[in-house]
């Protein structure tokens, strides 16, 4: 067993984890894994063809994705929805190295950083719950902004290997208040902007000959004005 | 059968007409018990030369004796009697007409659904012997005898124990079938009932697989393998074993036993229900079948490709190091050829780590947002200067 490609390749790996394989009974597990895969050939169907590899592991499927973060992430949520029936599904999501190995005269296997964190993040996840990593979270905020902005953080975990995770969770109210703080921020931002633009013409011209100039656009004679400013005083009850 | 005369005219009541087999032990003879007027196998033990060694080793014979003689059970052997005479200890059991496993094995291979139907009825009487306080201890092929009607039945019950208990090396390790025995049997622990399980999936793997399991160029080697190497899954050696065999077979090959089948019977009736999914299987796609059986091509696996066949960890014990095996049920050849062999953009594509989003970015996504700020600036601009 070698590599078959010297260079790593980066790619999302999704790791569909089976909760609790391990003791169930022959019988079950071999109805839980028909159904995984059952699951897998429904949600890899909008992927590219040659845009994914799938992974035997002992108590799930891997499925590392080529260069479509986006897609990683609907496949991960989708495999959740997809198994929401019966099939205790855990999902862990990374982007990392994966790199081929051989054996023998083909391709056979894959290994690789990228693979080895995602099952770290699946067996950290609770039943029917997608975890993400910061690589993933980084990959799918390059790749699509918008959909970065749906992820929580989760916390901080340690695997066996004491190797921390800083993990997200997708997370649908994260992207409205994402939403909500940009828009304000906006209107914040362009009240200061227009605010600036008052303060220069103002710095300018002095705030007399600049009532002027606006009374004057909005149509008042100097009379007018004169009236106008007195019953805006007497009203404040401000003596000159 | 009958393979030459033997030197022994007589043992106990019984008349010794041939000779069957030898073994490490001693010699299995037929016989024919004159009182009754039957066929018996008479299967004989030399006792030790050493006075208190022989004493020692024919109680425990006797005893052992009298444990499988208490056993009856359509999948075990029956044992009739036992006895002594000279030097020799003997057990007069059911002589049977049929072929060992090991036999069958060898003339071709057994189809996924025989093997199962085999392995079950071995595990039923393995349970009922274990639920009798008796374990085999060498469970293997030649002490598997298939009689007509698709019966099995398995033999050799309470010479195990003997020879476990009394031939220790000087290492500790017992002599036994090296390719056969538990992880905890080759390491000199203590064995029970599971160890049983263990080599009988052994049995199961090698009828399904067609292969040797364990193997090495001497008994060390064999030993290391059968404590250290995890075998891959069946299917991936014959593709004609459905998943829950490999579930079944996994479970049954534990290294731990612990964590291993902890009844001869669960095993038992998951290779039921293994064998009535088979059977629905082939019933239903007879016609396909039998078609199929015409074209069928002798599967030939080289020494790489089972190397490479190497089986899936759970997800908690992979490794950056770990290698997880590509699915046979889904086509990936094209994503893998884009890995080994990538064209030009894909080789950059997939070596290029994301680089970390700015707001300027982040503003140039946000399209609406932009729009506004632009306003916003226009609006400000305007009043600045007009």
């Amino acid at each position: 067993m070698k590599p078959a490609n010297a260079a790593a390749n980066l790619a999302s790996v999704v790791f569909l984890k089976i909760q609790e394989f391990a003791r169930r009974p022959a019988q079950e597990q071999a109805r839980l894994r028909a159904q995984l895969e059952a699951v897998v050939a429904v949600v890899t169907s909008d992927l590219r063809h040659a845009g994914w590899i799938a992974l035997d592991a002992a108590d799930g499927i891997a499925i590392a994705v080529l260069d479509d973060p986006e897609g990683a992430l609907r496949l991960a949520q989708r495999s959740i929805t997809a198994a929401a029936a019966g099939l205790p599904l855990s999902v862990g999501v990374n982007h990392g190295a994966v790199q081929v190995t051989s054996g023998g005269r083909s391709a056979d296997g894959l290994t690789g950083d990228g693979i080895a964190v995602a099952a770290s993040v699946a067996e950290f996840a609770a039943s029917t719950r997608v975890l993400i990593s910061r690589s993933f979270r980084d990959a799918l905020a390059e790749a699509a902004p918008a959909l970065d902005a749906g992820l929580s953080p989760a916390g901080v975990f340690t695997d066996a290997g004491l190797r921390t995770h800083e993990l997200f969770y997708p997370d649908k109210s994260a992207a409205a208040r994402r939403q909500r703080r940009l828009i304000a921020a906006g209107v914040a931002a362009a009240v200061v902007i227009v605010g600036v633009g008052i303060s220069a013409r103002i710095a300018g011209g002095g705030h007399q000959k600049v009532f002027d100039a606006t009374m004057g656009k909005v149509g008042m004679s100097a009379k007018q004005r004169e009236a106008w400013l007195r019953g805006v005083r007497e009203k404040a009850g401000f003596k000159p | 059968m009958t393979k030459k005369k033997p030197e022994l005219t007589k043992l106990g009541r019984y008349k010794i007409t041939g000779e069957l087999g030898r073994g490490a032990m001693g010699v299995v003879y037929k016989g024919e018990d004159p009182s009754l007027d039957r066929t018996v196998a008479l299967k004989t033990v030399i006792l030790s030369d050493d006075a208190a060694g022989k004493d020692e080793y024919k109680k425990r014979f006797f005893l052992e004796a009298k444990a499988a003689g208490r056993l009856s059970h359509p999948q075990v052997i029956t044992v009739y009697d036992f006895g002594q005479e000279g030097d020799v200890a003997y057990m007069a059991m059911e002589f049977l007409k049929g072929k060992e496993l090991r036999t069958r094995m060898k003339e071709g291979s057994i189809s996924v659904p025989e093997a199962v139907h085999i392995a079950e009825q071995v595990a039923e009487g393995l349970g009922y012997a274990h639920e009798h306080g008796v374990v085999h201890r060498d469970i293997k092929p030649s002490n598997i005898m298939l009689l007509p009607h698709d019966k099995v039945k398995i033999m050799d019950f309470g010479i195990a124990r003997m020879r476990a208990s009394d031939h220790k090396t000087s290492t500790g390790l017992v002599l036994g079938t090296p390719k056969y025995m538990s992880p905890e049997q080759v390491s000199g622990s203590p064995v029970d009932h599971r160890s049983d399980i263990f080599s009988l999936g052994v049995v199961l793997y090698e009828m399904l697989t067609h292969s040797k399991l364990f193997q090495g160029e001497d008994t060390p080697q064999i030993f290391h393998a059968v404590a250290n190497f995890q075998p891959p899954v069946p299917s991936r050696l014959n593709p004609e074993v459905p998943p829950m065999l490999d579930f079944v077979v996994e479970r049954a090959l534990k290294k731990d036993p612990s964590v291993r089948y902890q009844d001869a019977f669960e095993l038992a009736a998951d290779l039921r229900s293994a064998l009535s999914e088979l059977v629905d299987r082939e019933a239903a796609a007879s016609g396909e079948k039998q078609r199929e059986r015409d074209t069928t091509k002798t599967m030939k696996m080289d020494a790489d490709a089972l190397r490479s066949a190497l089986p899936a960890p759970t997800a908690a014990a992979i490794g950056s190091d770990t290698r997880l095996p590509v699915s046979l049920k889904f086509d990936c050849s094209d994503a893998i050829e884009r890995l080994t062999d990538p064209t030009g953009s894909d080789r950059k594509r997939l070596t290029r780590a994301p680089r970390p989003i700015g707001i300027g970015r982040r503003l140039l996504r946000h399209r609406v947002l932009l729009a506004a700020m632009l306003a916003a600036v226009l609006v400000g601009g305007a009043i600045a200067v007009v």
